[in-house]
């Protein structure tokens, strides 16, 4: 299978990417080390079980072996998009990436990118990882979703092939089958520990087989086992005496347990292996051999020392590496990792002077709101406002409750971070002014904003903004500029985007990343809210640069609101496929998943397909008493179509009632109109109809007509949107006006496109313009040949043409963009 | 997982060749839908072979439209339905 796959890509035929899933001691690695045996040159990178994993670890020590410009660029700290750029320019042959399951947030980053251009990039990708250590909403599932690649999994041994290798042992094969479920590692340990009785356990095999090693040699596997990811050799010295080491490695070698991997380090053949030892040292023998490490390894790499430091039990290492290890995950968008070295240097922060202590909570705080722990950054930052209280330290302890007051509100307590908003400003206030008032101002300008009260929006921020200018204070101004701008882009008023981009251009700079996404999930808000469709481009750029950034929340933010795009647009699949994305990785912000839950049961209910309540209930659920249209107005949208689609008119009513009132009152426009025409739909109004941009809304529009033309025109456009519910509307009005003889329309799901094709005919089609062969197209869509023969019979058909190049002729006569 | 009977149109009928081709053109669809979860348990078609009622398993409505669009399959009406067993009704 991969032969093949390599031989495609060697022809020429785009890059592409093997996902190489299993369980540990599933024979990935094996396999992979097999194939690659016949393949040099490799370039081979792994990440590594440390308690938090090195910043792009797979691709620092890919960039170890090639050095040139992509060394250079992860030395000085690059971000993910660079690194994906400058490995894409230097693609070719093979590249494997090991072991995902531990890899950093930037490292998933990095191939996400790569997964996404693959098919330009003349290089076989092979990445593994364990699909048993992956939780709901581990990182990786997320890139799984999201990048197209072919999946391979490494299966269990059948009991054919555990007797092969049980022959030579004389081992009955249907017992060892059993007692090992057929995994591969446990299987080779049993047989190398040759015991008599099998062992209960994995584990136990590996010690049987230790224990067969003399004194010399366990020593030197032992200290192998605390080198995470490998030993170096100068390490291996370090931590084993004279002589004994060089011996003592030849016969551990000899044995097989350790291995010697490319670049000369040592290392285990399996993780299993190096754990079981680890945990099998006596707690003085591991911790010496951790105080060794910490003492050898040079000061730079800060994430293994921190590592290191917390085995040995060393409080003052700890603090001394994590917090730096923190911010070099940091500053390349690992916030996860950052997060987790600040909470490891805080486990050992007993004896540290409160101010320090408070720094670390706030920034593990921060590390923590970035990546959707919105529960784990509030707890930190509670107790970081507690260490400055008690320290009786007001200023800090009130800037910090400012902050706290974005963090509430992610978590859906609005009405705490009002309180607590007012609370910031009045102790500050109490105080000489400084930027911490300044802020204070601009968060509770933030927070009118949220609940769409313009003149308290852009009175607080213009007071946050006087107050920063006259200390200069750039992370203000950026902030407050940014609430004017939403307000005003909300209120349908432009000059409101002219403020936004001039915030993000001040945005441009290490440590104001949060900005830059904020801007962007603002420009979706208001874009969706005003049907500003002219305003799309910001949606994808921002999704890109978010992921760049390390922005996780941020990304889904705008992401849900490019689903309501699409769904807006009539593209109902495109907009499923966005909402499934953040439903399945949006983790603790329930107005994500309002948005996104929203958007599918409205898609639901738009084709009459089955189970559109569920989604809309959990969103009602989720409202809790939350008071902001942001909130309320998807799900009475949402419900109140749902129930008129199903023809109970006389909900309606109540279902939209007081969000029209509160829209009224916020003067939000847009909202009204779009509430209003619900509402005249289900025929409790009879109100002038304004036009709502968008092709579902338009034939809705055309319903209450008496123009019979209209009508027709109406039915249409919702055949081809496969609209069937509001189809049996626009046929019930009709024929209620006498009209008999009915279109049946298009089939729905190839409506919409000029040459009725489908959405995967287009793409064929855009590369059979290009001039590429059925098995080149096949390479690059990760279809098979025959699925392509299929596609292009269709076009032709549907074009009425019986040559490719007729059919690229004739789609460009009829205008259809590819 | 929900069962869900999917109604589909074929208006110059369904033609699918009872040999290799035909079987691979299915086996084919069956691998697609994996990759979405999506089980399909077996279809009834119309004897003019123009209507085609096809149970399958699936996570949800969408994951079943987004396998009827890659192999290019037409979808009427997607329902949600359970088994009713006459014989082992009680």
């Amino acid at each position: 299978m991969l032969n093949a796959v390599l031989d495609a890509v060697t022809a020429g035929h785009g890059g592409v990417l093997v996902l190489l899933g299993g369980e540990a001691g599933g024979g990935k690695t094996a396999l992979v080390r097999e194939f690659c045996r016949h393949h040099a040159p490799v370039l081979w990178g792994a990440c590594d079980p440390l308690f938090t994993p090195r910043p792009l670890g797979p691709f620092t020590d890919i960039a170890h072996d090639t050095g040139g410009a992509l060394r250079e660029l992860i030395a000085a700290g690059a971000k993910p998009h660079q690194v994906a750029v400058e490995v894409g320019r230097q693609a070719k042959g093979i590249m494997v990436l090991e072991d995902l399951h531990w890899a950093d947030e930037a490292t998933l980053d990095v191939l996400s990118l790569l997964g996404r251009r693959i098919g330009s990039l003349p290089m076989l990708v092979i990445a593994t990882y364990r699909d048993d250590e992956l939780h709901r909403t581990h990182p990786l599932r997320r890139l799984l979703g999201e990048v197209r690649g072919t999946r391979l999994a490494a299966g269990p041994l059948s009991v054919d092939a555990v007797a092969g290798l049980a022959r030579p042992f004389g081992r009955d094969p249907h017992e060892l089958h059993r007692a090992t479920a057929g995994n591969p590692f446990f299987v080779t340990e049993v047989l190398a520990a040759r015991g008599d009785d099998i062992p209960a356990t994995v584990r136990d095999a590996v010690l049987a087989r230790a224990a067969r090693l003399d004194a010399e040699a366990t020593t030197v596997v032992e200290a192998v086992s605390v080198a995470v990811p490998q030993c170096e050799l100068d390490l291996l010295d370090a931590l084993v005496d004279g002589a004994a080491a060089q011996d003592g490695l030849e016969r551990a070698l000899a044995a097989g347990i350790v291995e010697v991997a490319p670049g000369g380090k040592i290392r285990f053949r399996h993780e299993l292996a190096r754990r079981t030892i680890e945990e099998s040292l006596s707690p003085h023998r591991r911790v010496a051999l951790h105080r060794r490490a910490l003492r050898a390894i040079p000061a730079g790499d800060a994430t293994r020392l921190a590592h290191h430091a917390e085995a040995a039990g060393d409080a003052e290492a700890v603090q001394r590496f994590a917090p730096r290890a923190a911010e070099q995950a940091a500053a390349i968008g690992s916030h996860r990792e950052a997060a987790a070295h600040y909470a490891r240097a805080l486990r050992f922060g007993a004896g540290l002077p409160p101010e320090t202590r408070a720094d670390l909570l706030e920034r593990q705080s921060q590390e923590c709101y970035l990546t959707d722990q919105t529960d784990e950054s509030i707890t930190a930052l509670e107790l970081a406002i507690k260490v400055w209280q008690e320290a009786g330290d007001r200023r800090a302890e009130a800037a910090a409750v400012s902050q706290l007051t974005r963090r509430l509100w992610c978590a859906a307590r609005t009405e705490e971070a009002t309180r607590r908003g007012d609370e910031a400003v009045r102790i500050l206030e109490g105080l000489p002014p400084g930027r911490e008032l300044a802020l204070a101002y601009s968060n509770l300008s933030q927070l009118f904003l949220n609940d769409e009260r313009r003149p308290e929006t852009v009175a607080w921020a213009r007071r946050a903004i006087d107050l920063a200018e006259t200390l200069d204070d750039n992370a203000v101004i950026v902030h407050a500029l940014n609430n004017i701008g939403t307000i005003e882009l909300l209120n349908g008023d432009r000059q409101g985007l002219a403020k936004l981009e001039r915030s993000r251009a001040m945005s441009e700079r290490p440590g104001f990343e949060e900005h830059i996404g904020r801007v962007f999930i603002h420009v979706g808000w208001a874009m969706t809210r005003t049907r500003a469709y002219d305003l799309a481009p910001w949606l994808d750029r921002g999704i890109e640069l978010c992921d760049e950034l390390g922005l996780e929340g941020w990304r889904l933010y705008v992401q849900a609101y490019r689903a309501r795009f699409h769904l807006d647009q009539g593209r109902w699949d495109a907009a499923a496929d966005d909402a499934a994305f953040v439903l399945r990785s949006a983790e603790s912000v329930p107005l994500l998943r309002i948005l996104a839950l929203t958007t599918i049961g409205t898609i639901r209910a738009r084709r009459g397909d089955p189970d559109q309540w569920a989604p809309i209930e959990e969103a009602r659920t989720l409202l809790d008493g939350q008071s902001e249209l942001q909130y309320r107005a998807p799900v009475a949208l949402a419900h109140a179509e749902a129930l008129w689609l199903a023809g109970r008119n006389d909900a309606v009513d109540e279902a939209t009632r007081d969000v029209l009132a509160q829209a009224e009152d916020r003067q939000a426009a847009p909202l009204v109109r779009e509430v209003r025409a619900l509402r005249r739909l289900a025929g409790i109004e009879r109100t002038e109809p304004t036009r709502i941009p968008g092709p579902y809304d338009e034939a809705l529009a055309l319903l209450d007509t008496t123009n019979e033309a209209d009508l027709r025109g109406a039915l249409d456009e919702l055949q081809k949107l496969g609209a069937r519910p509001a189809v049996a509307i626009a046929t019930r009005r009709l024929r209620e006006r006498g009209v008999r003889k009915l279109p049946r329309g298009p089939r729905p799901h190839t409506a919409g496109n000029p040459g009725q094709l489908t959405r995967r005919e287009g793409e064929v089609l855009t590369l059979v313009r290009q001039g590429d062969s059925n098995a080149e197209i096949a390479a690059r869509l990760f279809l098979s040949e025959r699925t392509v023969h299929h596609h292009v019979s269709a076009i032709l058909r549907k074009l009425g043409v019986s040559s490719r190049t007729q059919a690229v002729t004739e789609a460009s006569r009829r205008g259809i963009a590819t | 997982m929900p069962r869900y009977i999917v109604e589909r149109t074929f208006d110059s009928g369904l033609h699918i060749p009872v040999d290799e081709a035909g079987a691979a053109t299915c086996l084919g669809v069956v691998d697609g839908n994996a990759e979405e979860g999506v089980t399909w348990i077996h279809s009834y078609v119309t004897s003019d072979k123009t209507k085609t009622f096809c149970v399958y398993d699936a996570p949800d409505p969408e994951a079943v439209r987004r396998t009827a669009s890659r192999n290019a399959l037409p979808v009427d009406r997607i329902s949600e339905v359970r088994v009713l067993d006459p014989y082992f009704y009680s």
